[in-house]
């Protein structure tokens, strides 16, 4: 790194928010405000330096591989204020550097809350929330986490602060917001955001179900789901992957769990249990001891901690392709471990654990297989409209200085 | 813009053969405009349209629709879709020329997916053909406008189009898997696939709302719900507007949805007199199966009137004989006119009759529907909460005789124009905590011009929508619309800045592109960066969405 | 009613369509199929509007919209003016005929009609043997099954004679056709003319049976408005048929029939009850998607197969296409216009048959068909 950009960025930020980072060209600046974050991308853009963003989840090591290109890393670890809280619309505007679960620990004392999104996602900041498209943030209740976003504050390469002007929806030409959803900061730094909040529900119910199959179980809860059933949570989860998580379910070979939370109002958290058991009752279930759910949901929320390591491939498949993708995998790689949620508009997500030492090609094998019975990959971007996002880059960066190891392969 | 019309006929040609393009006056007359009341001020004064596109064209593939785009390219000549042309913002208005698209000739429903429930459809279909098809089949695709009647898929992709129904089954934006759109370089691309989880913008919601300045929109993956086992519909009366919108705040944010929350304001109540239009289903159905007959010797077909006197001078007694004539035919367009021209003591007096002396208060009618389990219990949660808010129950007969009702308002339109006065609607929207004040904000604004009453829907858990109707006069065309320009100027103003937002459904087309600029502020550059990404050249649909058009001004 | 006919209701009716949003156009059927917003009936009306008001001049372009409608009356479904674009464009016509600025397809329509008619007479008299120039009940089928259907007709007239009300001798007055098609053409005085004439013939009659829907909607509503008043009792064959429906033996299995509702049965004179009962003594009836008073039109009406003859036939096929789609299957109707027009372009697959031909197959009626058709106008 130049002295003089050094120099420069520590006039904006003060001495002690900039730092190097060993093993690369690169510093660490910590704006403590958007108008600062604006200062140092017109100062870092204009030195022809790149710009990272970084969030909660900043793990310096893991940017070594960005080349050798100076860049800057821009942390939001203290754009952390709650501009505003608007209890009568149910909004919260944020900075883009709040965690998710900073968030839920302030809006709880209130009765308030993000929402059911899964709350191994929450760790992030919001700007990584928004700004990340990563599998799993999404809720069969809520929608998917960017659902959430009303509004976004964001500053381009040029340095201009945009602000989309929240309201519920509208018909101004395209969402403009949601570009920066996902975008990686590639668009624009996203330093707040207007989140949808809820008020906690007035009532969560957890049931277990045995079905007599996995198919049984699916068939299960889309049946649940067409009955417009909108639940919590639903996990299903095969024989091998029940006895490792939740033994004291008993199911034999061949078995599957279902578990599930549904919340609400009283009476639609309990006509939705309903829907649920008649749908497991429809397809050859049975009732089995709701406890078991209980600690399906205790684990969820971080209340205790998971046995295993955490799956290693996800694939995203459509109802029409969820079977079939599901058996294709079980077919590739016997022994996987397979469980099934995220249940949400797009379908669900198929989770694969492999057995010790036979990861890489077992991965590999099922990945295939999945993809061929027309399931989507989780990770794996396509490539299609990459021109067009290159396009997109090229007008609102000219210089390139936008996080430009994002999304596309720089090759 | 000088481009030989022959060389535009023989390229479009060499793409879909001679039936299927036109040059004919007849077609650029009716191509040129769609249903923006301020266009038909000038038809109505008799005036031609102020632009004609050069040519219309109908294409019945995307891969036409590509070609013609190529074509305009090298021509170098604008394109414009045209879907329904039901629009009311002047959107295909072809303000600088070029070649009209009109997709109607793409309107198959091709294929319906029951496990992913999710239909793949042609951009041309008109929505109620769509609505009906689906039904057959048991499903519906829950969008449902005033104007379903006269639109078009592609339309309401392209202006993120809301039905009444869209408090359950969310605007059309949020029911879209996938869209196939062709690029103003003619570049055919598709958006389909589960794009949520993998990183980049959202294409599809970027295309939605372009209003064909990005490119045309061919055929759409749209997400569909099982027909509705259960229908429920309600009246309920409250005090006043705040309490209206108080309850029906409480109801969305419980978690409830309902598919339909109507609050009407009190002139809106008084107006609409719900449950005074018992129309006589048998006689309705009469008319439907039976042609009127002649009387005898009357003639065996209508007399077509003769054209309209010329205003004739006839020295002094003659305008006299003149005016006592008008007066007698036109007795109700003169009293109309006499109303409108005191907008504001319309307003007040009638405000005042229906919030005092009548006590009627505001209606609210309330609709679910959906599977039958959930709906009742969605139902009886949703009409408790309401009656907790301070809501009155007025029982099932309201809310049938609005659904019976639900797109009468459209044919009240034409009686006010007859009658030489103008009607439009503007809808807003905006978080709960703004929206008393957009309201009040909104509503005065306009009643310094105009007759405005109003009603709320489109709620969300967050916020809600606004529609006006406003209806006024002026002597002639020039007054008309300098009048018509300043409800809007005013009427816009106020909503920016109270924090609303200029437009919850009906899309911005011309008469709203000069307040883009007050809506997105600096976020227009991401705008232009997608405009100029997806449509370098400036084809599509130029001088729309607050888009300069820089190139064809000249 | 009348009232729908005077000129200040006609420019009330015409102002009403030039400032609506629209409200039926997914109801017509000519730009349903064709896709040309010109033709929607707001555009059409709209037209026609500016014509009479002098905006425009009145020539053959100017007026050529006021062409692409067939009368078939499911605008007026969705219409809640009370509005009859129908009505009032044939009226258009018939301004654009006396200003000069007629259909070119249709120059000298008069006398190819004239022409026409006493042709098809002419063939029928040589085709078939029964006819009566008075009695208690006479058969007038209509000129295209006198033209293109003589099975019909003789089908018609063998399920008469099944049914006990035989026999029901053809009209014989040297006319074919009630004289709708003058009256699509613009040409009011020859259509008074021509209507005058066939009253003469049909009042020799206590009933008679008619199958063409347009002979049937003229003569019932539209002679009247004319001064030409006709006593008799006027039925569709339908009517017809179905008074006399449990006469018919059931077949031992009933094959599905889809029913073709002929717009003007269906909206012009509302019959759709009846031609159902005479079909279902005798078939399993199936409906179309748009049946009854949404029932959708084949196209043969307002003289569009003279005037717009592609899209005619497209509106035809387009009708069939539920049909094929569904796998194929055989579809009856109660026009003569409507079989002509729809077997002409019935897709592979699809069967289209006149409403007697249906029942007299369906219960083994025999009937001989005349030996050749008619030569081509």
């Amino acid at each position: 790194m130049t002295a003089a950009l050094t120099a420069a960025l520590e006039t904006i930020v003060g001495r002690d928010h900039v730092s190097p980072v060993s093993g690369q060209p690169a510093v660490l600046v910590t704006p403590a405000s958007p108008a600062e974050v604006a200062d140092v991308i017109r100062t870092t853009a204009d030195a022809g330096a790149a710009i990272v963003p970084v969030g909660a989840g900043y793990r310096a090591a893991r940017l070594r591989g960005l080349g050798e290109r100076r860049r800057v890393h821009v942390s939001t670890e203290r754009l952390t204020q709650v501009i505003h809280l608007d209890e009568t619309s149910l909004l919260c505007h944020v900075q883009a550097g709040l965690t998710g679960l900073a968030l839920e620990k302030l809006l709880a004392p209130r009765g308030l809350s993000l929402g059911d999104y899964p709350p191994g996602i929450l760790g992030s900041s919001v700007g990584g929330l928004v700004g990340v498209r990563t599998p799993g943030k999404s809720s069969a209740r809520h929608g998917f986490f960017e659902d959430a976003v009303a509004g976004v504050s964001a500053v381009l390469a040029d340095g201009r602060t945009i602000h989309t002007r929240v309201a519920p929806r509208r018909s101004t030409g395209p969402d403009l917001g949601r570009a920066l959803c996902g975008s990686e900061g590639t668009l624009g730094f996203i330093t707040a955001a207007v989140l949808r909040i809820h008020r906690r529900p007035e009532a969560r119910l957890l049931a277990a179900y045995i079905l007599p199959s996995i198919d049984a179980a699916i068939a299960a809860a889309f049946l649940a789901l067409s009955e417009e059933c909108a639940p919590a949570g639903l996990r299903i989860v095969d024989a091998a992957e029940a006895a490792r998580h939740f033994p004291a379910a008993g199911l034999v070979p061949g078995e599957a769990l279902l578990v599930a939370a549904t919340a609400g109002p009283t009476d639609l958290a309990a006509c939705d249990r309903d829907l649920i058991a008649s749908a497991a009752l429809a397809e050859g279930g049975r009732d089995a001891d709701p406890a078991i759910a209980e600690l399906w949901w205790r684990r969820r929320t971080g209340g205790e901690p998971s046995p295993e390591p955490g799956p290693q491939l996800q694939i995203s498949a459509a109802p029409s392709a969820l079977r079939p993708a599901y058996h294709a995998i079980r077919a590739a790689v016997p022994g996987v471990h397979l469980h099934v949620s995220r249940f949400d508009r797009d379908g669900a997500v198929i989770f694969a654990t492999f057995p010790d030492g036979e990861v890489g090609s077992a991965s590999a094998a099922a990945a295939t297989a999945a993809t061929a019975a027309g399931g989507w990959l989780l990770g794996v971007r396509p490539t299609a409209l990459d021109p067009y996002l290159v396009a997109l880059r090229a007008q609102l960066d000219p210089r390139g200085v936008m996080n430009p190891g994002a999304l596309i392969d720089a090759s | 813009m000088a481009v030989d019309p022959d060389r535009v006929r023989r390229e479009l040609e060499a793409i879909v053969g001679p039936r299927r393009v036109s040059l004919r006056a007849v077609d650029l007359d009716t191509y040129a405009r769609d249903m923006w009341p301020r266009l038909l001020l000038a038809r109505r004064a008799g005036a031609p349209p102020a632009a004609l596109p050069t040519a219309v064209v109908w294409p019945e593939t995307t891969r036409e629709v590509a070609a013609i785009v190529r074509a305009a390219r090298g021509l170098g000549v604008p394109i414009v879709p045209y879907g329904g042309g039901s629009g009311v913002c002047g959107g295909v208005v072809p303000r600088f020329g070029g070649i009209t698209v009109d997709t109607k000739r793409m309107a198959a429903l091709r294929g319906i997916n029951a496990d992913d429930k999710v239909c793949d459809v042609e951009a041309g279909l008109s929505g109620e053909r769509f609505e009906r098809e689906l039904a057959r089949r048991g499903y519906t695709f829950g969008n449902f406008p005033s104007s379903i009647y006269c639109s078009t898929v592609g339309g309401w992709l392209a202006t993120r189009a809301a039905g009444q129904l869209s408090t359950k089954y969310g605007k059309v934006e949020d029911r879209v898997a996938g869209l196939t759109f062709v690029t103003g370089t003619g570049e055919v691309i598709d958006t389909d696939g589960p794009r949520r989880a993998f990183g980049g913008p959202d294409w599809t919601q970027l295309v939605l709302g372009s209003e064909g300045t990005l490119g045309i929109i061919t055929s759409a993956r749209l997400r569909l719900n099982p027909a509705p086992q259960l229908a429920v519909y309600r009246g309920f009366e409250v005090d006043n507007v705040a309490v209206g919108i108080e309850a029906i705040r409480r109801v969305l944010q419980r978690g409830l949805r309902p598919a339909v929350v109507r609050l009407y304001d009190e002139l809106d109540t008084f107006v609409n007199g719900f449950g005074h239009h018992v129309d006589d289903p048998a006689a309705r159905a009469y008319r439907h199966s039976h042609a009127p007959a002649p009387l005898p010797g009357e003639g065996a077909l209508p007399v077509v009137p003769p054209p309209p006197p010329p205003p004739a001078d006839d020295g002094p007694v003659g305008r006299l004989l003149a005016l006592a004539r008008r007066a007698r035919s036109h007795a109700r367009a003169d009293a109309m006119a006499a109303l409108l021209d005191r907008p504001g003591l319309v307003n007040r007096v009638v405000g005042a009759v229906a919030e005092k002396i009548a006590r009627k208060g505001c209606k609210l009618i309330i609709g679910l529907e959906g599977a039958r389990l959930r709906t009742e219990v969605e139902a009886a949660l949703t009409f408790a909460e309401l009656e907790r808010a301070g809501a009155r129950d007025l029982g099932e007969e309201p809310g049938r005789a609005w659904l019976a009702r639900r797109y009468a308002v459209s044919y009240k339109m034409s009686g006010v124009y007859r009658d030489g006065a103008f009607v439009d609607t503007l809808e807003v929207a905006s978080s709960w905590a703004q929206l008393a004040d957009l309201y009040y904000s909104v509503r005065a604004a306009i009643g310094r011009h105009a007759v405005v009453m109003a009603h709320f829907s489109h709620a969300y858990p967050e916020g809600c929508s606004i529609y006006f109707t406003f209806a006024a006069h002026a002597d002639d065309r020039a007054g008309s619309e300098a009048r018509y320009d300043a409800i809007w100027r005013d009427g816009m103003e106020a909503a920016t800045r109270v924090g609303g937002t200029i437009s919850h459904h009906h899309g911005v087309g011309m008469l709203r592109a000069p307040y883009m600029a007050g809506e997105h502020r600096e976020a227009m550059a991401i705008l232009t960066a997608l405009k100029l990404s997806l449509d370098p050249d400036d084809l599509m649909n130029p001088g729309k969405l607050g888009l300069a058009g820089a190139r064809w001004r000249s | 009613m009348s009232d729908r006919f005077s000129s200040a209701d006609v420019a009330r009716q015409l102002d009403d369509c030039t400032f609506c949003p629209k409200m039926c156009r997914h109801a017509c059927p000519v730009s349903t199929t064709t896709g040309r917003e010109t033709l929607i009936p707001q555009a059409k009306m709209d037209r026609l509007n500016r014509l009479r008001r002098g905006l425009e001049p009145w020539r053959a372009e100017t007026a050529d919209p006021l062409w692409a409608c067939t009368g078939c009356r499911h605008c007026t479904v969705y219409c809640e003016h009370d509005n009859q674009p129908g009505l009032v464009l044939l009226a258009g016509r018939a301004a654009a005929q006396r200003a000069g600025a007629g259909h070119p397809a249709l120059a000298g329509y008069g006398e190819r009609f004239r022409a026409r008619d006493v042709r098809l007479a002419a063939a029928a008299k040589e085709n078939f043997e029964d006819f009566a120039e008075s009695g208690t009940v006479g058969f007038w089928p209509g000129c295209d099954s006198l033209d293109k259907g003589g099975q019909d007709v003789a089908a018609a007239q063998a399920v008469f004679a099944r049914l006990g009300v035989g026999p029901v001798p053809l009209v014989d007055a040297g006319l074919a056709c009630a004289g709708y098609p003058l009256l699509a053409a613009g040409l009011t005085d020859e259509f008074r003319w021509h209507a005058s004439k066939v009253a003469t013939a049909l009042r020799r009659f206590q009933t008679i049976v008619i199958g063409c829907s347009a002979c049937h909607y003229a003569i019932n509503a539209l002679y009247q408005g004319e001064g030409v008043a006709v006593a008799t009792e006027v039925v569709s064959i339908a009517e017809f048929l179905a008074r006399h429906a449990d006469r018919l033996p059931a077949p031992e299995r009933k094959r599905p029939v889809y029913y073709h509702d002929p717009c003007y049965l269906a909206r012009s004179s509302g019959v759709t009850a009846e031609p159902r009962r005479a079909l279902a003594a005798v078939a399993e009836v199936r409906e179309f998607a748009w049946h009854a008073s949404d029932a959708e039109c084949c196209g043969g009406g307002g003289l569009l197969p003279k005037t717009m003859p592609a899209t005619a036939d497209a509106m035809a096929r387009r009708r069939l296409a539920e049909v094929a789609s569904a796998g194929g299957g055989v579809v009856a109707t109660a026009c003569g216009t409507c079989t002509l027009m729809l077997r002409r372009n019935a897709p592979e697959g699809v069967e289209v048959t006149d409403l007697a031909t249906a029942i007299a197959r369906a219960t083994d009626t025999a009937f001989a068909p005349p030996a050749a058709p008619a030569d081509e106008p």
